[in-house]
């Protein structure tokens, strides 16, 4: 049989043979020989119906990738097609998983697939709309000349998946080391292994007219406040975008206030930080592609947490939050306070300070605010050509920008040698937030109340604090107010905030979730007391 | 016409009312209270401020009483005794006092500006500055009003420490005599103190948004004596630190308290203390804004954004003609006292017509 000559051909060459099973030439000669003219009707038939191309393959045939190639069934002779993009599926599982029980085995109709075909993901279906988003998500078509109405679509997705690799953003020297990777499925996994228990709901959408990407909402059924499953389930639908490749698309385009320099959604490479706050109440957001995962509602506070504080004691992690705290407000107000101060205040400096200041500030031609103005920006400057850079490269640039820049300017008194001091300690500073993304807005926030310094002095850093804080105010994240447990203050959340309580005082969860199950464990039971000795 | 009632999700929680209360009484006048009282009662002043204190809790417990009985602000008292149209039209006075304490705030802020640390400072653009602030706090809802007087009260806190440095240069024997001056002139420090404490007046504005009023009033009550302490225990180191004859002579005695606040890295802790005191004064403004507008829109039918507007522009057309000492002066005591009419005065008429009217209607019912 001329069909059987297909299957014995390697898949590469496939290509080749499947620009002549389009056109059929060659086939209707070879099948022209000893067949009834009835049924060399009937096939050139088929062979034109197969050349009309449907409305589905319009497009799809244009490209390379895309193949359709027909077998005949050794036992009965049943002539069947595959369909499918050659770069989404894995050849391997056609060739072991498909192919050979296909064309030995008794194959008559559709439905024997499910027989016949050892793959977990087989499905039948007849209607033909589904066809090219089946064919694109990796799906190999099989039709069948008797049984034109129905399709069985058997999955064989290629699964180019990058190993599990430590945290590298956020990460931490105890507690797990696994982070997130790119694909939707591992990720998952990840998560579900930490929270084995049938209230973990993972609803799925798809997002973006052209990137179609698959974007999962997690949250505790029973625990999670409906209202904010029911809001993000809402803002995900109304998403309207074309291309979704990562999370922070998802971030700009679902947060409350999109003008706002404060990311509202939380994202985190770490699945023990995304099972922990699933526990909390919270909703979690997992996009396919991305390695970051997001986390909603969540309050600035949260920003300044790193996940290790839940592994370290909780006089040492409440004793580090605080230190950030600290790190934060002096990387964004130590260097308008210097330039308030010597612009205009600077009555206000002790006299043995003041001495000190001014004869590093002596030489310098430039007035304060020039002068941090170009420290400033020298720094932010290595650190955008830092980011830009491979990472051996990036250091060295770290090391002749710091060294040989802060040196040689203050050496050729551009600037004074105590405000390079203090610009590199605030880098520093800002270096110490967890979360990547609040550094970047810590890094923005300098230069306005720079600017207010300028203006103003101290009255002007105040002015723009008051400005800072309404902003905060006013900012909400999935409609629960950001500043939470500051404003509205709420003591019970306090627990988690600037400080962190031991475990033993976490027994409710944030009130500001508002949870349908309010509590974590009996409080009763682990406030049982002993007496000495017993 | 019925009134709707404030949705949920705008209303605050009960204590929140003690932030509103404090963050209102404690504004500019903190500065220099301590000379105006000592002018009448001496050093004897301090029983003066926990008088007027005393006072004031009554008022506060009329307020609630009001608002108990009417459910609802002080448009709605109005109402409830002079009808829609006559109601309204008392209220629109009320308007007009919060545009103008509102202007007393900021310009005298911007003259302690002017006087401590830029004299070339200019009113009209640092007004314009701190007026589109506020427009962007009461944008944000009530809220975002209240957010502010909780920040505009916990944050410079700590300021309220720094006085103590003046308790090492002070001689408390200052005190005694104690009451060696009469009653009337006890009395007369008293009324001057009371200006200092105006701003309490504001729960029968915002009654309406708060979640359970009822439960708020202890919360009020607990705001008017912790200002009341404050302000007797500052009053206390002050006269213990100045001397009688040379407290006379200054017009912002916490401010040149500060003046003594030396730390290592820090001197002349004025300038951060009035730096700070923007923190203290927004809430001021921003609350006496939000009700003029609010007002503006209970009365006119008026969208509340357009009011601020409206505030706001009067705010900044008038104050650049506000440019002497004298005139400054005179706008306080005209606030002072239209303020002082209004909280001693008004308050307790209101409160008796209220009484009447809700006997009238229940002998009606009858």
């Amino acid at each position: 049989m001329p069909g059987l000559l297909l299957p014995s051909i390697p898949l590469f060459l496939l290509p080749s043979i499947h620009k002549f099973s389009k056109t059929g030439n060659n086939k209707r000669n070879a099948e022209n020989d000893g067949d009834l003219p009835m049924r060399q009707w009937l096939k050139n038939r088929r062979i034109k119906e197969d050349i009309q191309h449907k409305e589905w393959e319009k497009s799809l045939i244009k490209s390379k990738d895309f193949k359709k190639i027909f077998y005949y069934n050794k036992k009965t002779n049943v002539r069947f097609g595959l369909t499918f993009m050659a770069t989404l599926i894995d050849e391997n599982i056609i060739q072991d998983g498909i192919l050979p029980n296909l064309l030995e085995e008794e194959f008559r109709e559709i439905e024997d697939i499910k027989q016949l075909v050892p793959v977990a993901d087989v499905q039948i279906c007849d209607d033909p709309s589904l066809i090219e988003q089946k064919l694109l998500n990796g799906y190999v078509m099989l039709t069948i000349e008797t049984e034109l109405k129905h399709f069985g679509f058997i999955a064989a997705q290629k699964e180019i998946v990058r190993g599990l690799s430590q945290p590298e953003v956020e990460f931490s020297v105890i507690g797990p080391k696994e982070a997130f990777v790119e694909s939707m499925g591992q990720n998952l996994n990840l998560i579900r292994k930490r929270l084995p228990v049938k209230e973990l709901i993972i609803e799925e959408f798809t997002l973006g007219s052209l990137s179609k990407t698959s974007v999962a909402m997690l949250y505790m059924e029973d625990i999670t406040n409906e209202d904010n499953v029911n809001t993000v389930r809402q803002r995900l639908t109304n998403v309207k975008f074309d291309a979704i490749t990562d999370s922070s698309y998802i971030v700009q385009l679902i947060s409350d206030n999109s003008n706002s320099p404060f990311p509202q959604l939380l994202d985190t490479e770490r699945p023990d930080r995304v099972a922990g706050i699933l526990a909390e109440g919270k909703v979690a957001i997992v996009v396919d592609g991305s390695p970051h995962v997001l986390i909603t509602p969540t309050t600035l506070v949260e920003f300044f947490s790193s996940f290790e504080d839940y592994f370290l004691n909780w006089i040492l992690s409440s004793f580090f939050r605080l230190i950030r705290l600290f790190a934060v407000a002096f990387s964004i107000l130590i260097t308008p306070i210097y330039v308030a101060t010597l612009s205009y205040h600077y009555e206000l400096i002790p006299k043995d300070l003041l001495s000190t200041l001014i004869t590093s500030r002596r030489e310098i031609p430039l007035p304060p605010i020039l002068e941090a103005l170009f420290l400033e920006l020298t720094i932010e400057l290595l650190r955008e050509a830092g980011a830009r850079l491979p990472t051996k490269v990036g250091q060295t640039i770290g090391i002749v920008g710091g060294i040989v820049i802060g040196t040689a300017s203050v050496e050729a008194g551009l600037t004074s040698n105590v405000l390079l001091i203090i610009v590199a300690l605030a880098a520093l500073a800002s270096f110490t937030t967890p979360v990547y993304r609040m550094g970047n807005t810590i890094r923005l926030l300098r230069f306005p109340f720079l600017f207010f310094a300028e203006l103003w002095g101290l009255l002007g850093i105040v002015f723009c604090f008051c400005l800072l804080l309404t902003h905060l105010i006013r900012l909400t994240s999935l409609g629960r107010p950001f500043l939470e447990p500051l404003y509205p203050p709420r003591v019970m959340d306090m627990k988690d905030a600037l400080i962190r309580l031991p475990f033993e005082k976490q027994s409710k969860r944030p009130i500001f979730l508002r949870t349908k199950n309010p509590t974590r464990f009996s409080k009763k039971k682990a406030k049982e007391k002993k007496d000495i000795d017993e | 016409m019925k009134e709707q009632p404030v949705p949920e999700r705008l209303q605050i929680s009960p204590f929140l009312v003690f932030y509103l209360v404090m963050s209102m009484q404690i504004g500019i006048g903190v500065l220099g209270y301590q000379r105006i009282i000592a002018m009448d009662a001496g050093y004897d002043a301090w029983i003066s401020i926990l008088f007027a204190g005393g006072c004031i809790h009554v008022i506060v417990w009329m307020i609630y009483k009001i608002g108990e009985t009417v459910g609802g602000d002080i448009v709605t008292a109005h109402k409830y005794i002079l009808g829609n149209f006559f109601g309204k039209a008392l209220c629109s006075i009320f308007i007009g006092y919060f545009i103008l304490y509102s202007l007393t705030v900021v310009r005298t802020f911007v003259e302690v500006i002017q006087v401590w640390m830029f004299p070339e400072l200019s009113t009209f653009w640092f007004s314009f500055g701190f007026m589109i602030l506020c427009v962007y706090i009461i944008f944000g809802g009530f809220r975002t009003v209240v957010g502010t007087a909780f920040f505009g009260l916990v944050l410079p806190a700590y300021l309220l420490l720094t006085f103590g440095w003046a308790i090492k240069f002070s001689n408390f024997y200052n005190l005694l005599p104690i009451w060696d001056h009469s009653i009337k002139e006890l009395l007369t420090a008293s009324y001057h103190m009371s200006l200092t404490f105006i701003g309490f007046e504001i729960i029968l504005f915002f009654y309406p948004f708060i979640k359970e009023p009822k439960k708020s009033q202890k919360w009020a009550h607990l705001a008017v004596l912790t200002t009341t302490l404050i302000y007797t225990i500052l009053a206390i180191i002050t006269f213990a630190y100045f001397a009688e004859d040379q407290l006379s002579k200054q017009i912002w005695a916490s401010l040149t308290m500060w003046k003594i606040v030396e730390m290592p890295f820090v001197e002349r802790f004025e300038y951060i203390g009035i730096a700070n005191w923007n923190l203290i004064i927004l809430p001021n403004v921003c609350i006496s804004i939000w009700i003029a507008s609010r007002l503006i829109k209970r009365v006119f039918n008026i969208r509340q954004k357009v009011g601020v507007f409206f505030v706001v522009g009067g705010v900044l057309s008038v104050i650049h003609f506000l440019d002497s000492r004298e005139r400054i002066n005179t706008l306080n005591d005209y606030v002072g006292k239209m303020g002082f009419t209004f909280t001693f005065i008004y308050i307790p008429l209101l409160f008796a017509a209220v009484m009447f009217v809700k006997k009238l209607k229940k002998g009606k019912k009858k």
